[in-house]
């Protein structure tokens, strides 16, 4: 029999039975769309947690700290401590042999102070993490340039890199304190409160201004630093709320004003960084799977290293074992829906006995009578699957019109059908029509063609 | 063509046997219009049945086209009822939900036969039967007499070697039944098909080249009609 006349003839049939073939196609297309979501809202949330991860914990970098050693047994003396110190620096010899490593990318010192007080040019304050880095590695990074740039620049020197949140709030003491005065008056003013937001996530043009860095003494006395020009601004990071932007606020200089910095505003603390160290290094590696080689390498410099990776491997088992179950349940409801396909064509194969004795007599054989019910029940199958993928796209529509709603359209957290769902669904329906409709097919090829065309 | 040698048959009901057929033989030879004639309960029905592969005999052989369908499993008897054998119902049994061209094709699709080759054998069919304008018509919205020429044309759609047609006059008023005997003599006449015809209707019958008539289970008598009637059968 040709598959176009088996094909013609059971579609005939699902087209004719409109109760059977809604009752299968209605379970199957549950069980379909159950499979569809569960692979979607597990991707989604991989996603979404990967994505987030990765713009605060990079999956290809590597932090390098320096080692002290081992903290010193009882009786031991200075000189060893000192000596470990030293093997475990972080040092520009070192920093070019990381550079050397295979599959490394960029390496960049890191010296970090705390948070600062900056103020503006016209008076208007804030604070910011300082961080002193070779300005020229900020790409390589990832991080790109929303004003200004630092490629070829070779004088940094007093100049500063700013992140997109080190330009939000920034007022002026007066207006804040207004505000604070305010708030505290009327705690449960909401237009007070939306002001203080706007006024938080509204940037402050910085770019080729100058800004300098405060620093209140133990004695009461507030040390000023030169002024320092902003010769560029980072780009506003997306997938973050504004108000969670203004809380990432940095201000990169070069490792030579950063010293500088620290002379200035700290000279009681000469002592604590050594010429030429640095408390961190970042090493950014090729791509991901080289991550572990290169961390390794780094190793054997006496130093300490902290990659992202285990964070990301616990990660990923446990959304795999979530994806593990939500396909379960997806299964689990085809099941169920099988049985409703086994019952429908069963019974639809029993009002067929006289049409099946009715072709066994004209000549067709098992295998013909057979085959035309399982591409009847395959042909449910795809129908079900089909509509079970419709359904999943409505339901993940309304899902993310809900979260957009829920989040009054500022959340960048979106449900998204994975390609590789579309066909897993469609198969799975697939199967499980044809599986549900063996039993059925065979019953029906072994209808004995006498009993079935006899009258009463 | 189709030869019949001690065919016997019994139903077993509980411990009780029923012996429906007793013994019988004969044989019908080619382009032969053979009648098995006979009162309710005579057992022609089960001989039908029997000659056409659908039951097994207790005891006896069958042959058709020099092939004992007796030793024949299902799946050969299923590809030799496609083959050599076409079937005329007394309720016509078309499928409803296939067009009349659909229906007369169907033996050929069982067979996997092209597309175009079915549809021209049907077409020519519908011709032969009379009913050429009625190919894209339902079952449905024809007339008794229309939907048994439909259920003639796709028994021959095949060229089998012998063609049984069980009472196929028994649900058709006397004018239609009239028209539908004509048919299948000329059809026999012009195709030189072998057609065995069952029924309980004397007139029918005597239409017929050879009468098989069967009483209580054993054959009582195989012959020819008398001279009046065989001279109307030639004509």
């Amino acid at each position: 029999m040709r598959i176009a006349d088996l094909t013609r003839l059971s579609w005939d049939q699902v087209r004719r039975r409109k109760v059977v073939t809604m009752l299968c196609a209605a379970g199957l297309s549950i069980g379909c769309a159950a499979i569809i979501l569960a692979m979607s809202i597990g991707e989604s949330t991989q996603e979404i947690v990967s994505s987030q991860l990765n713009s605060f914990l990079k999956m290809d970098e590597i932090t390098v700290y320096p080692n002290n050693g081992p903290s010193s047994p009882p009786g031991s003396t200075e000189s060893k401590d000192d000596e470990a110190a030293k093997r475990g620096a972080l040092n520009d010899q070192k920093l070019e042999i990381m550079r050397n490593i295979k599959h490394v990318k960029a390496v960049a010192p890191f010296q970090e102070f705390n948070y600062m007080e900056m103020t503006t040019m016209d008076s208007k304050k804030g604070y910011a993490l300082i961080v002193g880095t070779d300005l020229s590695t900020l790409k390589d990074f990832g991080e790109s340039f929303m004003q200004g740039d630092v490629t070829g620049t070779t004088d940094t020197m007093n100049a500063v890199v700013l992140s997109y949140g080190a330009t939000l709030d920034l007022l002026d003491p007066e207006t804040r304190s207004k505000l604070y005065q305010s708030m505290d008056r009327n705690p449960y003013d909401e237009n007070i409160r939306k002001q203080y937001e706007s006024l938080r996530t509204t940037p402050t043009a910085l770019f080729k201004q100058q800004i300098q860095i405060l620093s209140m003494q133990d004695s009461g006395k507030q040390l000023t630093s030169p002024g320092l020009r902003v010769i560029g601004v980072l780009k506003k990071p997306k997938g973050q709320s504004d108000i969670n932007i203004a809380q990432d606020r940095k201000i990169y200089v070069s490792i030579e004003t950063a010293e500088m910095l620290r002379k200035e505003l700290f000279p009681k603390n000469e002592s604590e960084n050594k010429a030429g160290t640095y408390n961190s290094v970042k090493v950014k590696v090729d791509a991901e799977e080289h991550v572990k080689q290169v961390e390794d390498q780094l190793k054997k410099l006496s130093v300490n290293t902290q990659s992202n990776l285990l964070q990301k491997e616990r990660l990923e088992e446990q959304f795999s074992i979530f994806k593990a179950v939500a396909v379960g349940a997806g299964v689990f409801i085809l099941i169920i829906a099988s049985i409703s396909i086994i019952v429908a064509m069963t019974m639809s194969t029993y009002q067929r006995r006289r049409q099946i004795g009715i072709m066994k007599v004209l000549g067709a054989n098992l295998a013909q009578i057979r085959n035309m019910f399982i591409v009847e029940a395959a042909l449910l199958g795809l129908l079900g699957g089909l509509l079970g993928i419709l359904f999943s796209y409505w339901i993940v529509w309304g899902i993310n019109a809900l979260i957009l709603n829920m989040t009054q359209g500022e959340s960048a957290m979106s449900i998204f059908i994975p390609a590789k769902a579309i066909p897993t669904g469609l198969a799975f329906a697939i199967m499980t029509g044809i599986l549900s409709g063996i039993y059925p097919a065979v019953s029906a090829s072994r209808t004995d063609a006498l009993t079935a065309i006899k009258r009463d | 063509m189709l030869r019949v040698e001690g065919l016997s048959h019994a139903f077993k009901n509980g411990n009780e046997t029923t012996l429906v057929l007793q013994q019988i033989s004969f044989v019908v030879h080619k382009g032969e219009m053979v009648a098995l004639l006979g009162s309710s309960g005579s057992g022609k029905s089960t001989l039908l049945n029997l000659m056409a592969g659908l039951m097994k005999p207790t005891e006896g052989e069958i042959y058709i086209a020099d092939n004992n369908i007796v030793k024949m499993n299902e799946n050969k008897l299923a590809e030799f009822r496609r083959t050599h054998i076409g079937f005329i119902f007394q309720a016509y049994e078309l499928l409803p939900n296939l067009t009349v061209r659909e229906n007369i094709e169907l033996p050929l699709v069982f067979q996997s036969e092209r597309p175009s080759i079915r549809k021209q054998k049907a077409l020519k069919l519908l011709e032969q039967v009379g009913i050429p304008d009625k190919g894209d018509m339902f079952p449905s919205q024809l007339s008794g007499g229309q939907q048994q020429r439909v259920s003639i044309a796709r028994s021959l759609i095949t060229e089998p070697s012998v063609i049984f047609a069980d009472e196929p006059t028994g649900n058709l008023d006397t004018k239609t039944e009239e028209e539908i005997l004509a048919i299948l003599k000329e059809l026999n006449r012009t195709m030189n098909t072998t057609f065995i015809i069952v029924t309980h209707e004397r007139e029918v019958a005597n239409q017929t080249q050879h009468i098989i008539t069967l009483r209580d289970g054993r054959l009582e008598q195989s012959q020819s009609p008398e001279p009046d009637q065989a001279e109307e059968v030639i004509q």
